[in-house]
């Protein structure tokens, strides 16, 4: 009798507390224990039946189902190709300009960044099928949309550059297709070795190399690629509401100057 | 075999539990209404359930009872056996039908890509604001 | 003020939930006391089950069980509908540490066998059908959390999941009006009854308790399932 007094004056204190909590996962696992201390209220009402099935259901299903429906809420997902300067790894954390703006922004929007790095063709497809919500750390051809992504307005305008002359390829393509991550950079380098850089035909590629300290390309006959050209974020097209507030935070930025001061930072 | 009508007062009983059961049940409306996250207005209608069955079951309890579990032979006082009943399928009906309104608040966070129930509500009269708009 | 009117309406609905339950109990019809003296008296000859709450649930008020198993095949199947993903994705990769894949080795047969436990001796002891199917549901799911959802995938078919599902149902329901055949009214017990306190005792209890707990096994299952591979945004 005492016993069950106890368990049942806990149970509102432990349903008030779990249902006034901010994080979505604190409620969850609060309700969690709410119906363990239930099943056990059963158990001493004398209700076995009810007590097994209280606990199997509330305590392990239903926080199971709630917890798998919540796993990507609250964070902003970022798929990134790295790019020194840009959005990068400096040790063990992650630095650069872009990186700055996105953090800038998720702190707008009340959610939490998470940022993944991965080869740059897996930057499209993942933010094409929803499963990340923004692309970063390329250079995207911005204006009109193509397909079902687009760019969120540019945050540092550059202009894209062929190199031709002696000695380099001729690329008019822009922005080729790496055939594979890692075999790409060691591409270069190996391209280096030999003094035979003709591969570097993107300012991406040329961002990369600088970075590595290895100078050393001689422009020749620079010609810009016709195009509106700039370091943006890619985004899907249905994502009107995120599209909005990006545009929101980016233009309240640029007119504060602090864009401008940032960039002044990381590229000087 | 009495008791079944009405709540026995007897302390420590049913009248607890049906008082807890109703705070509860309180406790539950409140965090329904007042809570602006969709996920948190779920477990409070999943609370709000719990209580329910907590009433009910407290129903079929009566003083000196013994689970209704028992051989021929022995003579006890059972707990009341029908609210057990009841309450049991309900208990997993209501993970189903609570799964599908979790499936459904997925559709809606998916679609407006937001838990706060205030900015969907203020998504959807954009949204019907801009249909109205005439084509003058 | 829109706070003010939100806690005015909530605790009068709350005064109001009070006094309605209140006024059930007092006013309202409640059953015939006889019948629920029959329920504890004569269950045990009647039903020959020593769980008396299997013989209500299972013999007395079976229809009710039924259509309930009925309801939870609807959600089941709404669920499944709502989250169909049509593209093929790769599934999420839910395996986790070395720890949890040993802890599984030993908890997830421990879980399957308690959902047997409960399934056939649910007129004996405590648990029935609805326990042990959601028991060995969340038994596979530790064994999804350890070796992630495309090893169970590999094994079970949700295609097959699905035929199966709607195999138990339509086995539940020829059972449930096969004592037609025997010249008796639909969902009677058919089965002898036996001395209580044994396995085979409670009649077609038995028979229910394991189609019930295979039926609710798929269905959590199925709805599992579908929560783990949906990578929405929620």
């Amino acid at each position: 009798m005492i016993a069950r007094w106890i368990l049942l004056s806990l149970l509102p204190v432990v349903a008030g507390i779990s249902l006034t909590q901010s994080r979505r996962l604190s409620a969850i696992i609060g309700m969690g224990l709410f119906s363990l201390v239930l099943a056990a209220v059963y158990l001493l009402m004398h209700a076995p039946d009810v007590a097994i099935t209280e606990a199997t259901i509330g305590a392990a299903l239903v926080t199971a189902i709630y917890v798998l429906a919540i796993r990507r809420t609250g964070r902003l997902t970022v798929v990134a190709d790295e790019v020194p300067g840009l959005i990068a790894r400096e040790g063990d954390r992650v630095a650069g300009l872009e990186y700055e703006i996105l953090k800038g922004f998720a702190q707008q929007i009340g959610l939490d960044l998470s940022i993944q790095f991965v080869p740059l063709r897996r930057v499209r497809w993942l933010v094409a099928h929803h499963e990340a919500d923004l692309g970063a750390g390329g250079m995207i051809h911005c204006g009109d949309a193509e397909g079902t992504l687009s760019s969120t307005p540019m945050h540092l305008a550059t202009g894209l550059f062929a190199f031709s002359g002696t000695g380099m390829q001729q690329e008019t393509e822009p922005a080729r297709e790496a055939p594979d991550y890692e075999g790409y950079f060691s591409e270069l380098l190996a391209h280096d070795k030999q003094g035979t850089l003709s591969a570097a035909v993107t300012s991406l590629d040329l961002a990369r190399v600088l970075s590595l300290g290895r100078v050393g390309a001689a422009l020749q006959d620079l010609a810009r690629v016709d195009g509106e050209y700039g370091y943006a974020f890619l985004i899907s097209r249905r994502r009107t509401t995120l599209q909005r507030d990006y545009a929101a935070y980016l233009t309240q930025l640029r007119a504060s100057g602090r864009l401008d001061e940032m960039i002044e930072r990381h590229f000087t | 075999m009495g008791g079944y009508r009405c709540i026995r007062a007897t302390p420590g009983g049913t009248l607890v539990a049906a008082v807890i059961a109703f705070i509860l049940f309180g406790i539950g409306v409140l965090a329904l209404v007042l809570r602006r996250d969709l996920v948190i207005k779920l477990l409070a209608l999943g609370l709000v359930n719990a209580a329910t069955i907590l009433f009910l079951v407290s129903i079929g309890d009566r003083p000196g009872a013994k689970a209704p579990i028992q051989l021929p032979g022995e003579v006890a006082i059972l707990a009341d056996p029908l609210p057990h009943a009841l309450v049991l399928s309900a208990i997993v009906v209501n993970f189903a039908i609570l799964a599908l309104a979790l499936v459904f608040v997925m559709i809606l966070v998916e679609r407006y890509h937001t838990t706060d129930s205030t900015r969907i509500e203020q998504e959807m009269d954009r949204e019907t604001d801009e249909e109205e708009t005439p084509c003058l | 003020m829109k706070r003010h009117r939100v806690r005015i309406i909530a605790a009068t609905g709350i005064v109001l939930a009070f006094a309605i339950l209140v006024s059930i109990m007092h006013l309202g019809n409640a059953p015939d006391p006889s019948d629920s003296t029959r329920y504890l008296s004569r269950a045990l000859e009647e039903t020959g089950a020593s769980n008396r709450v299997a013989g209500v649930y299972l013999n007395y008020r079976l229809l009710d069980t039924l259509l309930e198993v009925l309801v939870f095949s609807v959600a089941v199947l709404g669920v499944r509908h709502y989250l169909q993903q049509s593209e093929g994705m790769e599934l999420p990769d839910l395996s986790e540490s070395e720890v949890v894949r040993t802890a599984v080795v030993f908890l997830s047969p421990l879980a399957l066998l308690l959902c047997a436990f409960f399934a056939i001796l649910g007129h004996i002891s405590p648990g029935g059908g609805f326990a042990a199917g959601v028991i060995a549901a969340s038994g596979l799911l530790y064994v999804a959390i350890a070796h992630g959802m495309g090893a169970i995938e590999a094994q079970l078919n949700p295609g097959r999941m699905a035929r199966t599902e709607e195999t138990i149902l339509l086995a539940l329901l020829i059972f449930a009006l096969s004592p037609i055949a025997f010249g008796k009214l639909p969902l009677s017990d058919l089965l002898a009854k036996g001395t209580p306190g044994r396995l085979l005792s409670g009649g077609s209890i038995l028979v229910y308790n394991i189609l019930i707990a295979l039926k609710v096994f798929v269905g959590a299952w199925a709805v599992i399932a579908v929560f783990a591979q949906h990578r929405g945004e929620l």
